[in-house]
Parts: C-alpha cells; sequence; structure tokens
C-alpha cells in the first residue's frame, strides 16, 4: 500500500514547483520598476481610505460552521458506501436513522432562515 | 517501455531508477495537461466567439493556432507588481498553494485499465481532499493582498466553494453506493456491460448536480461572482500581474478538465466504449476498428472534451447569478435532493433492482 | 527510505506544531496549524491508516482550518490587548499544562505505549482497503456510538445557529413573490370626489 503513496508525495512537491518555478521565472525575466501608484492598492483610481480588514458579516462564519458538520457527515458516509452491498437492508437502516436525526437539524437550520442570504 | 528504461538505468541505485520512472510518468502527465490548459484557453475563445458571432482570435499562426504561446511568452515577460500593503510571503504563498493540491489530484486518475500513476484504494477520497484544499490559495491570496476588491472576491469565493462541495461531497457518495468502491478505476469497471450500465442513468439527479457544483467549485460562470468583473473587478487575484496571475489561471483551468474528467470517468463510463453490447464482440476487439470502436483512452478524451465544451456553452449562454440565488440553490435545492436521491440509490442497492445492481 | 520520511515529517510536524503557539501572527499560527495537520495525515499514511490520514486532510485541513482562518483573518484582532492580561493568567495557563502533560505521559507513557504494545502494522497489498474495514465495523459493532454522532452533530447545527445567526435589520432584499402579488390598489388610492371652488380666490388678473 505505502508503496502506491510514493507517487504522491513526489507529484505533491512536484505540483508546489510547479507553483515556485513560473514565478521565480516571471520575477528574473520580467522588468521591475515599481513607483508607489502601481503598487498601491487597486481602487478605481481613489486613495484607499480605510483599512481594507474589516469586520465581517457573521453569516460567512455561520456557512463555515455547517460546512464543517456536513462535510464530517459526509465522512461518515463514505465507509458505509463502500460495504452497503455487504450489510443489507441492516446497514440501509443504520444510515437511514443517521440521516433522519440529521435532517431534524437541516430542518432547524432553514425554519430558522440560517440559509437565507439577504 | 518502462521495462527498457529502466534496464537502460540499471547502473543507478535501486531507489533513484524508482524515483526517475516515477518523475518520468508525471511529466508524461503533467505535460500534455498544460498543453490542454494552453489550448483550452484558446478554445474558450474561439468557441465564444463562435457563439457570439466572431471569429475569436485569428493573427498569431495559422487561424490563430500560435496564440496560447504567444500569450505565455507575453506573460513571462510582464513586471511581477509586489504591492506595497500586501504580506509578501503570503501573496506568493496565495498561488502555489492553490496549484499545489490542483496538480496533486491528478495523481490518481485513471486514464485507461490500469494506466493510472498512484493506483490508491481510496483515490476518490483523496480527490475531495486535494480540491478542499484549493480554497485556502483563495483566502490566503484575497487576505494578503490587503485590497478591499481581492478581500470581497476571497470572502464570495470561500463561501461559495465549501457551499458546493457538500454537495459535491454527496454526489461523490452515490457513486460509491453504486460502485461499492473508493477506486476511480473500479468505479469506471463497474459501469462495464452497455451503456445502459453507465452510471448517469441510476444516479441522473446525482451526475446533474455533480457537474454544476463542479462550475461553482471552479468559480465559473454562471457562478463566478468571485470574479464578477462588473462589481469586484476581479475578485481575489485583483493585485496579481504577470506569472503570479498565470499561476492562479493554470490551476482554474487544470480543475476545470480535472472535473470533466471526473464526470466522465464516475458517470459515462470512462474510457468504456458506448457500443459495448450493442455491436459484436469481434468488432470491438479485432483489428483497427476494434482500436477506434472498442474501449480506450480516446473515449475518456473524447467525453472531457465534451464537458469541457459544455462549461464553455455555459459561460457563454447563462447570465450570472446572483450571490444569494447561489447560495440558496447550493442550500435549498441541492442538498435535499442529493439526501434524498442517496436513500434511493442505496434502496436500490439492497433491493439489487436491475439492470445496474443486480 | 520509510524511516527517513517518516523522520522528516515528524520533525516537520514537531517545528510547526510549535510555530502554531511561538509565532506573533494569528493568521501564521493558523497556518502553521494546517502544515502540522497535514503532516500528520501524511504520517497516519505511514501507518496504514488511509482512510483516516485522508478525512482528516478532508475534514480538518479543508474545513476547520477554513473557519480558524475565516475567524482569524476576519477579526481584526488587536495583538497589544491580547498580551495585556498573559501575566495574570499565566499560573491558571500553567496548572493546565502540566495537568494535561500529565495525562499524555500517563496514556502515551511506556507502560501503555510502546513498539511492543503497537507494533508496526504489517503491511498490506495494493487491493487492501482500510476503508472497507472501518465501515465493516463502524456500522455494526459502533452503531450506537456511530448514531450518537448524528444527535451530536445536531447539537452542534442548533448551537451554531443559536449563537451567530442574527436578523439583519436594514436590508434592501427583494422579496418576488410579495412583488407579483401586489395589486394597484394595494400601492394607490384612487380618491373621488367633485370639484371644489375656493372661497378666497381672486378674480383672473385681467
Amino acid at each position: 500500500m505505502l508503496e502506491n503513496y510514493l507517487p504522491i508525495l513526489v507529484f505533491l512537491v512536484l505540483g508546489l514547483l510547479f507553483g515556485v518555478g513560473p514565478i521565480l521565472m516571471g520575477y528574473m525575466l520580467g522588468p521591475s520598476r515599481p513607483d508607489s501608484a502601481k503598487l498601491s492598492p487597486y481602487e478605481c483610481g481613489f486613495e484607499a481610505f480605510e483599512d481594507s480588514r474589516m469586520k465581517f458579516d457573521v453569516r460567512f462564519y455561520l456557512i463555515a460552521i455547517l460546512f464543517i458538520i456536513f462535510d464530517l457527515e459526509i465522512a461518515f458516509m463514505f465507509p458505509w458506501a463502500i460495504v452497503l452491498g455487504d450489510l443489507g437492508a441492516y446497514g440501509f437502516w443504520a444510515m437511514f436513522v443517521f440521516l433522519a436525526i440529521l435532517v431534524v437539524g437541516f430542518a432547524y437550520e432553514w425554519k430558522k432562515g440560517a440559509m437565507e442570504w439577504e | 517501455m518502462l521495462e527498457a528504461i529502466q534496464s537502460a538505468l540499471s547502473f543507478l541505485p535501486d531507489g533513484l531508477v524508482t524515483l526517475l520512472i516515477i518523475l518520468l510518468k508525471i511529466f508524461a502527465l503533467l505535460l500534455p495537461l498544460l498543453g490542454a490548459v494552453a489550448y483550452l484557453t484558446l478554445a474558450e475563445r474561439k468557441v465564444i466567439g463562435y457563439i457570439q458571432i466572431r471569429i475569436g482570435p485569428n493573427r498569431v499562426g495559422p487561424r490563430g493556432l500560435l496564440q496560447p504561446i504567444a500569450d505565455a511568452v507575453k506573460l513571462l515577460f510582464k513586471e511581477t507588481i509586489l504591492p506595497t500593503n500586501a504580506n509578501l510571503f503570503l501573496f506568493i504563498l496565495g498561488p502555489i498553494l492553490t496549484i499545489g493540491p490542483a496538480m496533486a489530484a491528478w495523481a490518481v486518475v485513471p486514464f485507461d485499465d490500469g494506466l493510472v500513476i498512484a493506483d490508491i484504494d481510496a483515490s476518490l477520497l483523496y480527490i475531495l481532499a486535494m480540491t478542499s484544499l484549493g480554497v485556502y490559495g483563495i483566502i490566503i491570496a484575497g487576505w494578503a493582498s490587503n485590497s478591499k476588491y481581492a478581500f470581497l472576491g476571497a470572502l464570495r469565493s470561500a463561501a461559495q466553494i465549501v457551499s458546493y462541495e457538500i454537495a459535491m461531497g454527496f454526489a461523490l457518495v452515490g457513486v460509491l453506493l453504486a460502485a461499492g468502491s473508493l477506486n476511480l478505476g473500479e468505479i469506471v469497471t463497474a459501469q462495464q456491460g452497455s451503456v445502459v450500465q453507465w452510471f448517469m442513468w441510476p444516479l441522473l439527479p446525482l451526475f446533474l448536480i455533480y457537474f454544476i457544483s463542479g462550475l461553482a467549485e471552479t468559480n465559473r460562470a454562471p457562478f463566478d461572482v468571485a470574479e464578477g468583473e462588473s462589481e469586484i473587478v476581479a475578485g481575489f487575484h485583483v493585485e496579481y500581474s504577470a506569472m503570479t496571475f498565470s499561476v492562479f489561471f493554470l490551476a482554474e483551468y487544470a480543475n476545470i478538465i480535472l472535473i470533466s474528467l471526473l464526470t466522465s470517468a464516475m458517470f459515462l463510463g470512462g474510457w468504456l466504449s458506448p457500443f459495448e453490447g450493442i455491436l459484436p464482440e469481434s468488432m470491438l476487439t479485432g483489428g483497427a476498428l476494434g482500436l477506434l470502436l472498442g474501449s480506450g483512452i480516446h473515449w475518456l478524451l473524447l467525453k472531457t472534451a465534451f464537458f469541457m465544451f459544455l462549461f464553455l456553452w455555459i459561460r457563454a449562454t447563462y447570465p450570472r447569478y446572483r450571490y444569494d440565488q447561489i447560495m440558496r440553490l447550493g442550500w435549498k435545492v441541492f442538498i435535499p435532493i442529493t439526501i434524498v436521491w442517496l436513500l434511493v440509490v442505496a434502496a436500490m442497492v439492497v433491493g439489487n433492482v436491475g439492470p445496474w445492481f443486480d | 527510505m520509510e524511516q527517513t520520511i517518516f523522520y522528516i515529517f515528524s520533525t516537520v510536524l514537531v517545528l510547526s506544531a510549535g510555530a502554531v503557539i511561538t509565532v506573533r501572527n494569528p493568521v501564521f499560527a493558523a497556518l502553521f496549524l494546517v502544515l502540522a495537520f497535514f503532516t500528520s495525515a501524511a504520517i497516519w499514511i505511514l501507518l496504514e491508516a488511509e482512510f483516516l490520514a485522508l478525512t482528516l486532510v478532508l475534514v480538518y485541513v479543508g474545513a476547520v482550518m477554513v473557519l480558524f482562518l475565516f475567524v482569524v483573518m476576519m477579526l481584526d484582532i488587536n495583538l497589544t490587548v491580547l498580551r495585556e492580561g498573559f501575566a495574570r493568567y499565566l499560573p491558571v495557563g500553567l496548572l493546565v499544562a502540566i495537568i494535561m502533560v500529565a495525562q499524555l505521559a500517563y496514556i502515551v507513557g511506556p507502560a501503555r505505549f510502546g513498539l511492543d504494545k503497537f507494533p508496526a502494522p504489517e503491511p498490506h497489498g495494493a487491493d487492501y482497503s482500510n476503508t472497507r474495514e472501518i465501515g465493516l465495523v463502524l456500522y455494526t459493532e459502533y452503531l450506537f456510538a456511530f448514531e450518537l454522532a448524528a444527535v451530536i452533530l445536531v447539537v452542534a447545527i442548533v448551537a451554531a445557529i443559536a449563537l451567530t445567526l442574527r436578523k439583519r435589520v436594514k436590508t434592501n432584499f427583494m422579496k418576488p413573490e410579495e412583488q407579483v402579488l401586489v395589486k394597484s390598489k394595494d400601492r394607490v388610492r384612487l380618491v373621488k370626489m367633485a370639484a371644489e371652488k375656493r372661497d378666497d380666490q381672486q378674480a383672473p388678473n385681467d
């Protein structure tokens, strides 16, 4: 099994080098004539008048938290999908109960309007 | 051929030979991939051009065929701008973290029976894990740029990508249910027999949801609010120029090709020939005709090309969604449909419903 | 070969875990935590725990740390304010740390942990499916724990919504279904009345 992962390790390193290489090459080959206007943040020609790192709508955090929960749910379903053929109807009902409990949470989320983006 | 190379290199230590062979395989995959990315950009401009009754680029080389090369050279000689307010280290790290996983995901993609670089058992899980890393590049790039547009684009993009990843994950679980294996090669071979056996039939809703989520995951039209040039200029990569920008571009197009290829492998039988079970066995195996009509890598590439074309066609056809519509589609439409259909597929698997699961 | 890879990854893991608590910029701390998770996933693969390793990347690196980064990047934390209470909280912090180290030492100590207790896993062939093995026990032997996990996830959903959901007060959000249902009489009131003549009206200029 491990020898199958060796190419992946090599691939990962190579993939990162695929990012580093061109950037380095572009940096060396391209001209470098910076001036303060060029290096200022893009703001349609205006001076930036406040810091861009501002506080943000809490809704984005809510989306991220819900994403974690559903991602976990998917992780739980992966092994089940593989072995369902062996487990048969028993496996089906095991997952049915699991999903039924989670659908309660999903319905709550829906009713509360957590997925509403206004 | 590999054996010949192996024996030619036998004077080197064993470990080095293995490494060299792995590198050789990887380059044999990545170089054509880069070519495909380059020419996908040309195809995009040509296809959208013809859809809008224009000709598209036609100046560089015969019929504009050398355009991607000219573009690449131009980008290479442009100035790399490093904004003063940016966090330099993270600013450079952003594109690198985008392309690394986008390339590494290709390690487990099978092109034909046994034609795969890393034949691991959990290859689908690996691809899902790798694509879930892509969001880092975007968040880091948007934050490190220290520009309002970049920041807004990164936020929108990240929330959108994670929302559609759920629908995508559920659709993948459906494929696993149908195939009973996590290995992409086995998923394709599970669809053997005839066109009817292809998973697009029992998994039709999941198939559509997977492809549409793929559009959203790669930030393509009509889900391209992250770039939305009319609202936030170019989104998270507004401060990027020259090669730092091209690396983002490269990753996005490599992801488009990956999604197209995975869709055809998981739902349309991958390298399997559509004539299986229709034409007599003898026509599919023997001679030159057999090579053409029988199963092989050319079918996979053809199906992939079809989905790539679909990406372009959709871009030229549909107007951009509004952000709240995108979130509603992901959470309130796709997730309920996938959950219901997963149970349907599971019931079909347990009940041995034919012709797919008997 | 395997050992070299193990030592490389564990060095990176230990260094990045140390960096998580020593670097000043919280964004970098979160990114080092990402690196730590990623390298531990690699070490889990060396232990042949393929499914768990990939799930670690998928859930922790791909989801949990994205939330961390979101929060750290967008909260606009003022570092000097955070550091003010350092001396005051130090004794309590130290106490908690000592208890945790003691617990770890108790469990990971030589009595319960070691190569004789947990020998290196047997190398498996390429067709060995770690995921299948997990599936065969998770939904049968550990069914109760599995269903409990669903309940915990629901609690997490409810808690997350209760803590973060706020109705926005001033939005210009359109509700198409309400717009469609609008009749003209909801918007315009037609009043019929006879023409009146004002008493103080002056005669037209002549």
